[in-house]
């Protein structure tokens, strides 16, 4: 079902806003961290937390799989041998 | 109510029998979509690749002086330009043509500033870790091969809003703006991770 273009704005601002503030966190997390491991750990999640958020609601990734599953049973169901055995 | 047995064949879908075959699963849009994905992941290897290069080089140590604020900024910038993206996207699938113009528009116009922050970023880096440093040799490729798909992001925009510029609808050129945005969306992915792997390590 399609959103309205408003609800789809606002996924868009609620969106930025957590990408924001997570960008400003990292910044002070680097400033306030010394332990290296540590550091990387946690620049790692932010990082992919940040980069699924983009994936998964700018770039629709959800989308993806429906193309996948629809490529697949097509190739299933439009099997031109097995509608010939059915014949 | 009388329950049937599934029989493990499957159902014929029932046309006519001089109708061509068509098979719907495998529209243009699904084409479309399945193989820019598949193009993005194997470019996001490239980018893994290099991003995986800077520990081998140089393991996690930054200089002091790379320009912290300006990595913010820019960061802060490309973000900002994926929402204009999104909404050129959103409104181009609404309708709205003149909002997707306006917003790509507006994109494109963030993606020339940071390829001219990236710009002076150079500037910057060559009097402290030039390319013949360790460290130089890292941020210079890293955001060497970044800027670049940020300029082909600008001119893939450019070339959706070339196509539309004169047109009341969208029309045919849905297709052409979710490519781009998408492909913009990416190369802001690829900064997710450039971003903390060049300025916040210690």
């Amino acid at each position: 079902m399609h959103k309205s273009i408003q609800e789809t704005l606002k996924t868009g601002w609620i969106v930025i806003g957590i990408l924001a503030v997570m960008t400003v966190a990292e910044f002070i997390v680097a400033i306030a961290v010394d332990d290296k491991a540590i550091l990387f750990a946690l620049l790692l999640i932010a990082g992919l937390a940040k980069a699924w958020l983009i994936i998964q609601y700018f770039m629709h990734f959800g989308q993806l799989w429906e193309h996948i599953s629809d490529a697949w049973f097509g190739m299933l169901s439009d099997d031109p041998e097995a509608d010939g055995e059915e014949d | 109510m009388t329950i049937q047995k599934p029989t493990g064949k499957r159902t014929k879908p029932v046309t006519h029998e001089h109708a061509p075959r068509v098979n719907h699963r495998f529209d243009p849009l699904t084409i479309n979509r399945l193989g820019l994905w598949l193009f993005l992941v194997s470019d996001a290897s490239f980018f893994i690749a290099l991003l995986s290069s800077r520990f081998f080089v140089v393991g996690t140590s930054t200089p002091e002086e790379v320009a912290q604020v300006l990595g913010l900024s820019l960061t802060i910038l490309l973000l900002l330009s994926s929402l204009t993206a999104y909404r050129a996207e959103a409104a181009a699938e609404h309708g709205d043509v003149h909002g997707a113009k306006r917003m790509l528009l507006a994109t494109m116009a963030m993606g020339i500033i940071f390829v001219f922050g990236v710009g002076f970023e150079w500037h910057e880096a060559f009097k402290h870790f030039p390319p013949s440093t360790a460290f130089g040799t890292v941020l210079f490729t890293l955001t060497g091969v970044h800027v670049t798909h940020v300029l082909t992001g600008v001119l893939t925009l450019g070339f959706v809003y070339f196509r539309v510029r004169n047109t009341d609808s969208i029309g045919d050129n849905q297709w052409a703006v979710e490519g781009a945005v998408k492909w913009w969306h990416f190369v802001d992915v690829a900064w997710v991770f450039i971003y903390p792997t060049l300025y916040l390590l210690k």
